[in-house]
C-alpha cells in the first residue's frame, strides 16, 4: 500500500517560523525532557519513563536537521477520501429496505377522510353552539319572574259595575291605576284637541284602546303625588302638590308635569266583561 | 363524483358556507332536541301530570274540553 508509510508532520502552533514545506522549524526542540516531579502525582506521572513505551519499528517521532518528523510503519485505516469513513464498525447489510412500506396503511380515498375529518369538528362544533345557547337561555330564564308573581302583578276589574261617566281608582303593583268610563262629550273633547301642540303631544287614539275606557297610571309625572279626579282646568285630572293639570285623555295641559300620564299595559276580556291590567 | 367530494364541494369548502351551516344546524338542532326531550318526558310520564289528570278536578276545563 502506497499509504502506510504516510510521512506526517506533528501539527503545532504557527508560533515558529514555518518552512516553506508548512512544516514549523523546531531546530532546538529536546525530546528528552521530562516535566518536574509532580509530588501529588500517584505513581504515575510524567516522571519517569512510561511503561507502555511505542517500539521504534512502529514508527514514532524523531529530529531531523530543522524540523520535527513524525513517522509510522504500522498498517493503520487509510483516511483518504477515497476510503468511506464509516460511524461504526459493523459492515451495513447490502439490500436491506431503507424505508418500511406503509402503502398498506395509506388510505385509499383522500377524499372521504377529508369529509369526515370536516364533518366531525362541524358536527362538534354544531353541538357546542347549542349548548351554548341553552346555557345562556337558561341562565336568563333564571331572573325572569315566577308564575306566582306574575299572578300577583294581574289585576281584573269588572267594567260592568262601573257607571258612565265615573271614576274607579284600584291599586295595582302598589300604585293607583284610574279608570275612566268616558261619556261620548268627553269622547269628542279629547279627540277634538289639537295634540300636536302639547307638550307631550300624544293623540288619544293612541292612548286608549277602545275609546270609552280610559285607563292609566294615577302618578303624576311630576313628583308622583296622585292626582284629583274630574278637577282642574280642563275637565280631567288636577294634581294638588304642584298644580299640574291633565286634560279628559290625561294628557299634561298645565303646570310643571312633563309628560302624560302613563298608560299600562292592559287588556279587555269581553267573555266575562273585564279589563286585565298588566 | 364521490359522496365525500360533493360534501366537501358544497359545504366545508368555504368558511363561510361552514359556519352557516353549523349555526343554522343548531338552531334545527336544538330545536329538534327540546321537541324530542319533551315528547319522550311526557310519554315516560303518562297519566301522571297535571294536564293529563287535570279533567278529573278542574269542572271548568273539563267543561272547555267537552
Amino acid at each position: 500500500m502506497a499509504f502506510n508509510g504516510l510521512k506526517k508532520a506533528v501539527t503545532l502552533t504557527p508560533s515558529v517560523r514555518t518552512m516553506p514545506s508548512g512544516v514549523p522549524a523546531a531546530p532546538l526542540l529536546n525530546l528528552a525532557a521530562r516535566a518536574p516531579a509532580d509530588p501529588h502525582a500517584h505513581g504515575h506521572g510524567a516522571s519517569g519513563p512510561r511503561s507502555d513505551v511505542v517500539p521504534r519499528w512502529s514508527g514514532g517521532i524523531s529530529r531531523s536537521s530543522s524540523s520535527l518528523v513524525s513517522k509510522s510503519y504500522t498498517t493503520l485505516p487509510s483516511t483518504t477520501p477515497f476510503t468511506a469513513r464509516f460511524m461504526h464498525t459493523s459492515v451495513a447489510v447490502k439490500g436491506a429496505p431503507e424505508v418500511p412500506d406503509f402503502s398498506h396503511y395509506r388510505a385509499d380515498d383522500t377524499d372521504s377522510n377529508r369529509a369526515l375529518s370536516y364533518f366531525m369538528v362541524g358536527s362538534f362544533g354544531l353541538v357546542t353552539a347549542s349548548v351554548a345557547k341553552s346555557t345562556v337561555t337558561e341562565f336568563l330564564k333564571t331572573m325572569s319572574a315566577s308564575a306566582d308573581v306574575l299572578a300577583l302583578a294581574k289585576v281584573e276589574v269588572e267594567l260592568a259595575t262601573i257607571p258612565e261617566g265615573k271614576n274607579v281608582v284600584i291599586k295595582w303593583r302598589g300604585k293607583p291605576v284610574f279608570i275612566r268610563h268616558r261619556t261620548q262629550a268627553e269622547i269628542d273633547e279629547a279627540r277634538g284637541t289639537k295634540w300636536q301642540s302639547l307638550r307631550d303631544p300624544e293623540s288619544d287614539e293612541d292612548r286608549v284602546k277602545r275609546p270609552e275606557w280610559l285607563i292609566m297610571l294615577g302618578v303624576c309625572t311630576h313628583l308622583g303625588c296622585v292626582p284629583i279626579g274630574e278637577a282642574g282646568d280642563y275637565g280631567g285630572w288636577f294634581c294638588p302638590c304642584h298644580g299640574s293639570h291633565y286634560d279628559i285623555s290625561g294628557r299634561t295641559r298645565k303646570g310643571p308635569a312633563p309628560l302624560n300620564l302613563e298608560i299600562p299595559a292592559y287588556d279587555f276580556n269581553d267573555a266575562e266583561g273585564k279589563v286585565i291590567i298588566g | 363524483m364521490a359522496f365525500s367530494t360533493t360534501l366537501y364541494n358544497t359545504f366545508f369548502q368555504r368558511n363561510s358556507v361552514f359556519f352557516s351551516t353549523v349555526f343554522a344546524g343548531a338552531f334545527v338542532f336544538g330545536i329538534g332536541f327540546d321537541t324530542g326531550v319533551t315528547a319522550f318526558y311526557d310519554r315516560w310520564n303518562r297519566g301522571k301530570q297535571w294536564k293529563d289528570i287535570r279533567h278529573k278536578y278542574s269542572e271548568t276545563a273539563a267543561e272547555e274540553a267537552e
